[in-house]
């Protein structure tokens, strides 16, 4: 567990990555309550935003290790490219774990209106695996960590915002309604909708599951090996 | 090309149910199918998936047709997967789920029918691929082959001249220990016993001395003979091909000591002031020709010039690749160069040659 242990340190290393993982996260927990539009607490409908940045800061090192010559050196050294990958991610995953734990701990205890604490927390883990799968396919498509997080930025906010996160769902036009269904934020929302007003629990499974699907799915497509 | 083609097949076709999911008024649920299909199609981008994974298409499209009308056209993924890996019972069975649910649209018939079209053809195309790849790695290990083959007939060709030397070498000592100095020795011999002679007998020991001597004349004489070839070799032999070369005129120079070069490299330089000389007279139009022999130390070097203006430059023959490997099998090198006239240099290192000899 060589690389998982040293994914975890460099993450913490970068002191922009520490107000990511760190400051972001609490900061969500004092959001406070809306009256009409979101019906979760303003940091919790925000939250998954937050956690695509987190998951393209992340992945962004993966990127800058085949930048960097790393891979190569890696592909020479005894470790296969999918235990290299494998742990990296499960160090991703740990930290993103760490950070729903934390949100969600932090706002029960002081007092936030989560509804049911323990389904949201399942919903921002699963939502959390398809964010690193997603940065993940995302990078595989850049040469350089900068270029690929500028403009993930910008993407983070265009399906945050198609996919309800950002303003009511409601008032997007119905045919982007329809379109936005490929969005994993989509689910996300859908997610919380369920949480707040309730509904059948194959509902809440068939959210995850979509969720989880994806991410096999952007999985699949962005662990291909790139060395150069 | 052929997989590029496969995987956005694969993916359009996913993307086509989507679309028809969008504007089919269904629920969220059947969307589930499509980004099921989705995963699948992206596993067979990245792996090589075994037939019988298809099973996991039909039967999600079996399940999913109930809720989704569309789900129906989910299975002209599996009908192409079937006729891709060439499972015909596979492709029958599809194709009866098929034919039965879609009530006979035509858009069904199209869509089933380019599916198994380009799914006959990809594999069609892999196959010939495959035949030609095959050929294409036969053909470069013969290649291969055979350049080894031409390397170990010029190191052998070597070898055999350096044995030859020491054969000759041999002979000469032989003919000279047997018969000259057997009759020299006796020779001398004879002399000294000439001062303890006198009269009839110191006659008859001298007239058999000058016998001795006479004949050993005679047999150092065919000896030399023996040992002179007739035909002339090394830097004369150079001199003689550019005498008998009347096109164009032709200065030669020499520089060093021409008996430190060993024989099999003549076999290289004559061959290479040949090749130049006619090169020249084929593909240029010099007047003049400045063929230079330096013999250093450690190496010997023949450049052959000509005063010619060649504009197009003439691709390396098989004469001058033949050179220039032969150049290289004794470590040396052949290169040429196109800008004032047209200049080729052969070097060959003289340290390795010794070092080989000894």
């Amino acid at each position: 567990m060589t690389v998982y242990t040293f994914a975890l340190k460099r993450s913490f290393r970068d002191k922009t990555n520490l107000l990511f993982l760190m400051f972001f996260p609490i900061a969500a927990i004092f959001l406070p309550s809306q009256a009409y539009w979101p019906s979760m607490p303003l940091g919790y409908q925000y939250f998954g935003v937050l956690i695509l940045f987190v998951a393209i800061r992340l992945t962004g090192l993966l990127l800058e290790d085949r930048q960097k010559g790393v891979v190569k050196r890696v592909a020479a050294a005894p470790i296969s490219h999918f235990r290299y990958l494998l742990e990296n991610l499960l160090a991703f995953a740990t930290i993103m774990l760490g950070q729903c734990v934390v949100v969600i701990v932090g706002g029960v205890l002081y007092g936030q209106e989560l509804y049911q604490p323990f389904l949201l927390f399942i919903l921002y883990l699963a939502f959390s695996v398809t964010a690193i799968a997603l940065a993940l396919a995302w990078n595989s498509f850049y040469r350089s960590r900068e270029s690929s997080f500028l403009i993930f930025m910008s993407v983070i906010i265009l399906i945050s915002l198609l996919g309800g996160l950002l303003v009511p769902y409601e008032m997007l036009p119905e045919w982007i309604q329809k379109l936005s269904v490929v969005l994993p934020t989509y689910w996300l929302y859908k997610g919380i909708e369920w949480i707040v007003h309730g509904g059948d629990a194959i509902d809440f499974i068939f959210i995850n599951s979509v969720l989880c699907v994806y991410s096999l799915l952007l999985l699949i497509v962005g662990s291909i090996r790139r060395i150069g | 090309m052929s997989s590029g083609l496969v995987t956005s097949w694969r993916f359009i076709n996913v993307i086509f149910l989507f679309g028809m999911w969008f504007y089919q008024d269904t629920l969220e649920g059947s969307f589930l199918f499509i980004v099921l299909l989705a995963l699948l199609a992206s596993l067979r981008f990245r792996f090589q998936m075994p037939p019988w994974t298809i099973f996991i298409d039909i039967a999600l499209c079996l399940v999913f047709t109930p809720f989704w009308s569309g789900a129906v056209y989910g299975f002209i993924l599996p009908i192409f997967e079937s006729v891709k890996t060439r499972k015909w019972v596979l492709f029958v069975f599809c194709l009866f789920f098929y034919l039965v649910l879609t009530n006979h649209s035509p858009l069904g018939y199209w869509l089933v029918f380019q599916a198994a079209f380009i799914g006959f053809l990809v594999t069609e195309w892999e196959k010939q691929r495959g035949v030609y790849t095959a050929e294409a790695d036969r053909e470069r290990h013969a290649r291969y082959d055979l350049e080894q083959i031409r390397n170990e007939l010029l190191e052998a060709n070597k070898k055999t001249a350096h044995l030859a030397e020491l054969s000759e070498r041999n002979r000469i000592a032989r003919a000279l220990h047997d018969h000259l100095g057997h009759d020299l020795t006796g020779a001398k011999l004879a002399m000294d016993a000439l001062q303890h002679l006198d009269g009839s007998e110191a006659e008859e020991m001298l007239n058999q001395v000058k016998k001795r001597i006479e004949r050993s004349t005679l047999m150092l004489r065919d000896t030399v003979h023996d040992m002179t070839p007739v035909m002339r070799t090394g830097a004369d032999r150079l001199t003689e091909i550019i005498e008998e070369f009347n096109h164009i005129h032709v200065e030669m120079k020499q520089a060093g000591d021409m008996n430190s070069i060993p024989v099999q490299y003549w076999s290289i330089l004559e061959p290479c002031l040949k090749e130049a000389l006619t090169n020249t007279v084929r593909h240029s139009d010099a007047t003049n020709i400045i063929v230079q022999l330096d013999a250093t130390e450690a190496l010997v070097r023949l450049s052959i010039m000509d005063n010619g203006n060649r504009t197009n430059k003439v691709n390396e023959g098989s004469g001058l690749r033949h050179l220039k490997l032969r150049a290289r099998s004794v470590g040396g090198s052949l290169s040429m160069s196109y800008q004032t006239g047209f200049l080729i240099v052969c070097v060959l290192p003289l340290t390795k040659g010794k070092e080989a000899e000894q």
